[in-house]
């Protein structure tokens, strides 16, 4: 079905009757049955609850007014609370996470019309940048199963790279919707920092938790996040600021933009394959009107030691009581990282937040002066083989994880919209793929970039067999 | 070294860049000065549609 291989297309044939959701439900649910056991990208799948909310969508046509999503199917990260849907949140726990309510997220996507076929895996507690999973089997690298899927929002990019769900829902604390959109060759966007709530998902660290949108392509991400974004009374950090219409504004050209390419730290010791492509994904921006030039960005390894001082203290203080209450719930390594974060005096927690904030204001001071954008390479090589990704003790793997998040993390601090998509295959047929990092809340930017590039290339349309 | 050393190593490093930077910051620098900054920074927001849910 051609329809089903995107959001856009397969929402446009649904309005227009040449699918209906039930048909696109049930191609979602088969290719979950065929391939899923393989590759590991659900923990929930909720076939007949998809199946019903498909009927009654089918029996809404023509009745009432379409929304956005209608009759889309999606999944969602194992995080968000959904009524009758277990949240392990990559635990060992069904029931680790519960919510008084559903996550907003989810309600505004189901209010949108779409059709939430399960809960996908992820790294246990969002804890891990590379896809595995000791309670839940690891989310396999559709394109090389012995290659990481990236972390943690695993499930979410495996699902999507297989035609398992048309979307989903990702979380990103320190590039944990980007880096499994980098392994796996689809398109994710962590929003601006307070763009979509967090009401309702499980919190790994409340000063640099971002939920977004993972999809097939630019314009499916912001088909989503028009949907989901937006002011939230039950989550204070939601920003009021009104949503603007990011569709509209995805066609228009992108000449004049300014589009600034690091000089410092993003491309070194980076894989020479990825280097290039990214390189050239600027070439073709350029081509296309962007006005390209090199820029010097303010130390992005202090943002990320700022940014890993934050998180681990939140992480501690959020998961510290469960874990003594359930230690059985947790792997050794979620554990590990847990009691690192305990290490974290107040003192040093409270000097980063304040750092924080100075560093975002340098960095909008220095860098939004001279360009409009930025691209930069997103994960550092290839997806890495999976089982020399998990060799060695907990502070060898915490180590190799900073390393290979440490192009994506100092964006969740200074809290910029960053959206990762596929810009090329490496020689081995992995997946490449660079971030395009734009102005606070400037999430159209981003997007219309993206778009543009999706238009004259086709990386994003590539699929791995099955 | 043991798991309880290094797991103190590695956080003495990342406190010790925290420490050294937080000497220069003014008593009037605030955490919630980092949402004022995005707010601020951010590109006046066109109008939007009316909302699709």
């Amino acid at each position: 079905m051609s329809e089903l291989t995107s959001i856009a297309a397969a929402a446009a044939a649904i309005r227009a009757r040449k699918l209906s959701p039930v048909e696109a439900t049930r191609e979602c649910l088969a290719r979950i049955e065929r391939l899923d056991a393989r590759l590991r990208a659900f923990i929930t799948v909720d076939a007949d609850g998809a199946l019903a909310a498909a009927r009654r969508l089918e029996a809404e046509a023509g009745r009432s007014a379409h929304g956005a999503l209608h009759g889309v199917p999606l999944a969602l990260k194992d995080l968000c609370a959904v009524h009758g849907m277990p949240t392990s949140c990559g635990t060992g726990n069904p029931d680790y996470f519960r919510a008084e309510r559903d996550c907003t997220v989810a309600t505004r996507l189901v209010t949108a019309g779409a059709i939430i076929l399960g809960k996908l895996n992820m790294t246990e507690l969002a804890m891990g940048a590379f896809g595995d999973n000791p309670h839940h089997g690891h989310a396999r690298n559709p394109w090389n199963p012995e290659r990481c899927s990236g972390g943690s929002s695993s499930g979410s990019g495996v699902a999507v790279a297989a035609g398992l769900a048309l979307g989903a829902i990702g979380t990103d604390t320190g590039g944990s919707i980007r880096l499994p959109a980098g392994c796996c060759g689809v398109t994710g966007l962590k929003p601006t920092y307070g763009r979509v709530s967090r009401a309702g998902a499980m919190a790994l660290s409340w000063s640099n938790d971002h939920l977004g949108p993972m999809a097939r392509s630019a314009q499916d991400c912001a088909l989503m996040l028009q949907v989901i974004a937006g002011a939230d009374p039950l989550d204070a950090t939601a920003s009021l600021r009104a949503v603007p219409d990011y569709l509209a504004g995805l066609e228009a050209p992108i000449a004049g933009i300014r589009l600034g390419v690091p000089e410092n730290f993003f491309f070194q010791g980076v894989d020479p394959e990825m280097v290039a492509a990214v390189r050239a994904a600027a070439v073709t921006l350029g081509s296309l009107g962007a006005e390209v030039r090199e820029i010097r960005l303010p130390d992005p390894q202090v943002m990320n030691d700022v940014t890993q001082i934050i998180s681990r203290s939140e992480s501690a203080a959020i998961h510290a009581g469960p874990m003594r209450e359930r230690p059985a719930d947790l792997a050794a390594f979620a554990r590990g990282r847990i009691e690192l974060g305990l290490q974290v005096p107040a003192f040093d927690y409270l000097q980063a937040l304040r750092l924080r904030a100075r560093l975002a204001r340098a960095f909008a001071r220095e860098v939004w002066s001279e360009v409009d954008a930025l691209a930069l390479p997103v994960i550092p090589e290839p997806a890495p083989p999976l089982a020399a990704a998990l060799e060695g003790s907990l502070e060898e793997i915490t180590a190799r994880q900073g390393r290979f998040s440490r192009l994506t993390r100092p964006f969740n601090g200074w809290g910029l919209p960053a959206l990762a998509l596929p810009c090329g295959f490496s020689r081995a047929g992995l997946p490449l793929a660079f971030q395009l990092v734009g102005r606070p809340f400037d999430e159209a930017a981003v997007l219309r970039l993206g778009h543009a590039y999706q238009r004259a290339t086709d990386w994003h349309a590539r699929a791995p067999e099955g | 070294m043991s798991d309880e050393k290094l797991r103190k190593a590695e956080v003495a490093d990342l406190v010790g860049v925290i420490e050294r930077m937080a000497g220069e910051l003014s008593l009037a620098e605030e955490p919630s000065r980092f949402i004022a900054a995005l707010e601020g920074d951010a590109a006046p927001a066109p109008p939007g549609p009316a909302p699709s849910r």
